[in-house]
């Protein structure tokens, strides 16, 4: 086809245009993928009295009392602070740390997201040993102590984060309606067969409430089950010390399958998610069992305005471990871990102020006013809340921070993002029908190849 | 087939064709500096919000890159592996089924209530804006009412299939591998069908009366007068749904991922919602940057095809 004089123009005019405009982009995008940017002078863009926080964990609420308790003894530091929703607090982390302007302080989860983020943090054991002593590691839960280094090079003993709240994951059952149908906790897998039956036919709310839809909660559940079929067995295979076709691993998808299959888990569970759909039926007495944590005591939060009957105090709730299973542990498995720490960027405008703030919500004032809200489990030992207002609230506050919490051996997490994904994706997989436990413990093997 | 005629301005016409009078080149000058001076902010925003973006996607795409750490370039292993991975091959298979069944129900709902709308009915307003409603919720709203309506446990849906013994409404239709994107889409289809209709009530009232009364003069009733004309003079209105509905389905995000996270097991994952979980959750930038750039070729592909088929002016009726 051949263009007029005026077409012609007009095309190598356009064509003229969007060169240009490439090439300016191309200029202005020279910088994808290099690491280091033109880091600000002031890090998070604050002067040297003010600390930047973000994080989606403290609530904002908890995190407000808090920057209220640490700006009454120092009026003249400003703490400015966002809390976000986990999905867009790793979006604003991931591109503020790409282009030079990491907060002071941000939230972390163990592993991967530590792991991510280590360059642009800085040591933190001199923080800590300024503030509580040489041996202040002896202040802190081993586990979280451990986990905060989880994925660490080889030879790297640093503390990039240092945990703030850790948990444990467990199961809770709302003692009115076990009580209402003679049921006990279950101890066994056998005792959870026969609760369910029990609780099936004894009204219309859920015996086994599984919020499966989340992929964080397919996965505590499951290494929940396979540590107590196996202990630990499911980190060696992360380590590539079995194969995930693991006799053991396979029987742990089955069990997995079992709470679908033998009718445990409610209808429809993997679309199910925990917050909010999961809690409100539970908290609303819908179900008589759900798989959460011990941050779940934080519906007993004295500061709320609102708390359900059944979160009075407590007064509904006992928490108790996943059932043992047939050939597996003896006892039930604690796993658990952190559930938020906090590092503090290498570029700090002011990194001593940074580290008295993140040093004095861990364990110091702000750190009572966040236990104070039962937020979830503090990361040191012996600080308690205040005030109590049940006894049975006290009675399982105890309970998981003395009997359990020093005794938590198994990680919630895995180590890499594409395992826990692949596991997450499994356990959909299985639930679904769509994967035999086989096929499932065969998927994961396939991307851990895949990843070498 | 027809020479190629670019739509130029008449007055511009004019000057090239050489019949106008001429002007002195330092006026003419002054003239482009000071045109160039009043398009040069949209051409600057235009580089930082659209080219930038385009051309750090275009670049990060070539890299194993996590988003902080420094990237190695691999080349276009990324699109190697994105063309082979299953997942993908589900996001495309759920975006056609996403464009073809929520573009052609909610253009034929949005249609039927705009023509029962466009009527003298008492209370059409309150009607208009009850339909319409939907689409000015939060799309996360309305992922998390419909998960509980849908919740085969204790939904509403499900409680009023067993009082009723309607079995097809207890059925776990999110949770189903083979039904999580069919339901989707019908929640996407209530949720925007107002807005279709807002589109084809602005356009029956753009309808010249004097062609329908000629129609109706000449015998055309009903579904006649509709078929053979009001639906083609609402053309503009037909394409202008489509361009949007198309875009609308490729970008579509938080409905898809408050009531499935693309789940389960990717079975309703789109591309957005799977771009997400790679550059963000599984920390592979890199990855997720190419899926970005393969959504924008298809979006960009997509409106162009419809732009060389029917014409630039399409949307506003004009012909060109």
């Amino acid at each position: 086809m051949t263009l007029p004089p005026t077409a012609r123009r007009l095309a190598a005019r356009r064509g003229i245009q969007a060169g240009l405009a490439l090439c300016l982009g191309a200029t202005l995008a020279a910088c994808a993928g290099s690491a280091d940017p033109d880091e600000s002078a002031a890090g998070g863009g604050g002067d040297e009295q003010t600390v930047t926080f973000r994080s989606w964990s403290p609530i904002e609420q908890t995190t407000r009392q808090m920057i209220d308790s640490f700006t009454e003894s120092n009026p003249d530091v400003t703490i400015d602070s966002t809390i976000f929703n986990y999905p867009e607090y790793i979006v604003d982390l991931q591109t503020r740390a790409s282009s030079g302007t990491m907060p002071d302080i941000v939230g972390l989860q163990p592993g991967a997201l530590t792991q991510q983020y280590r360059e642009k943090l800085m040591p933190l054991e001199q923080c800590a040993a300024d503030t509580w002593g040489d041996d202040w590691e002896s202040k802190f839960h081993p586990v979280g102590l451990e986990q905060a280094r989880m994925g660490n090079p080889e030879g790297d003993e640093h503390y990039y984060a240092l945990p703030l709240l850790v948990q444990t994951v467990n199961l809770w059952a709302n003692s009115e309606l076990l009580d209402a149908a003679g049921v006990e906790p279950p101890a066994t897998w056998a005792d959870l067969q026969a609760a369910v039956a029990t609780l099936g036919d004894a009204g219309d709310a859920a015996p086994f409430l599984l919020p499966a839809k989340d992929a964080w909660l397919r996965n505590v559940v499951f290494l929940q089950i396979a540590n107590n079929l196996e202990p630990g067995r499911v980190y060696q295979a992360e380590n590539g010390e079995v194969p995930w076709t693991d006799a053991r691993i396979v029987e742990a998808f089955d069990y997995w399958s079992k709470l679908f299959t033998e009718g445990i888990a409610q209808d429809g569970a993997l679309a199910l998610d925990a917050y909010p759909n999961g809690v409100n039926q539970f908290e609303a007495g819908n179900a008589a069992m759900i798989p959460l944590g011990a941050w779940w005591i934080q519906q007993s939060d004295p500061s709320k305005t609102e708390i359900a009957p059944l979160s009075e105090g407590m007064a509904g709730y006992e928490p108790f471990l996943f059932p043992t299973l047939p050939g597996g542990a003896a006892e039930s498995q604690l796993v658990g871990g952190i559930d938020v720490a906090l590092g503090i960027s290498a570029d700090a405008a002011n990194p001593d102020l940074a580290c008295e703030v993140l040093t004095d919500w861990i364990a110091g004032d702000g750190g009572q006013v966040l236990i104070n809200t039962f937020n979830d489990l503090p990361a040191v030992t012996g600080l308690d809340p205040e005030e109590f207002t049940s006894d049975k609230q006290e009675q399982i506050w105890n309970q998981l921070t003395q009997d359990w919490m020093p005794k938590v051996q198994w990680s919630r997490y895995f180590l890499s993002p594409e395992i826990d994904t692949a596991v997450a994706d499994a356990l959909a997989g299985v639930a679904a029908g769509q994967l035999t436990p086989q096929q499932a413990a065969e998927s994961v093997q396939a991307v851990q190849d895949q990843q070498g | 087939m027809t020479a190629f005629t670019p739509p130029v301005p008449a007055t511009r016409n004019t000057r090239v064709a050489g019949t106008g009078p001429r002007r002195p080149a330092r006026r003419l000058t002054r003239e482009r500096l000071v045109a160039l001076g009043f398009i040069a902010p949209a051409v600057a925003l235009f580089a930082v919000f659209v080219v930038y973006p385009i051309v750090f996607n275009v670049q990060s795409s070539l890299l194993d890159w996590d988003g902080v750490s420094a990237g190695t370039p691999v080349g276009l292993d990324n699109y190697r592996e994105l063309f082979s991975d299953p997942v993908f091959h589900t996001t495309l298979r759920n975006s056609a089924f996403w464009i073809v069944l929520t573009i052609v129900p909610q253009a034929a709902l949005g249609f039927t209530l705009a023509w029962l709308l466009n009527t003298r009915l008492r209370g059409r307003t309150v009607y208009r804006t009850l339909f319409f409603l939907p689409a000015v919720l939060s799309p996360v709203v309305v992922g998390i009412v419909w998960q509980r309506l849908l919740d085969p446990f204790n939904g509403v849906l499900a409680q009023l299939g067993r009082a009723t013994g309607i079995d097809v409404l207890t059925r776990s239709y999110l949770s189903d591998p083979s039904t999580a994107i069919f339901a989707v889409i019908v929640v996407n289809v209530w949720m925007w069908t107002g807005f279709s209709m807002l589109f084809y009530l602005a356009g029956l009232q753009l309808v010249d009366h004097s062609v329908v009364e000629a129609a109706r003069i000449d015998g055309a009733t009903g579904w006649q007068l509709i078929r053979r004309i009001v639906l083609p003079l609402l053309k503009p209105t037909h394409l202008a749904l489509l361009l949007l509905g198309i875009i609308g389905s490729l970008k579509t995000f938080e409905l898809v991922w408050v009531l499935t996270e693309g789940g389960p097991n990717h079975a309703s994952e789109l591309m957005p919602t799977y771009l997400f979980k790679q550059a963000f959750q599984l920390q592979s930038f890199g990855y997720g940057a190419t899926i970005a750039v393969v959504l924008l070729v298809v979006a960009v592909g997509s409106s162009l095809a419809m732009l060389r088929t029917f014409g630039s002016g399409f949307i506003t009726g004009d012909r060109s």
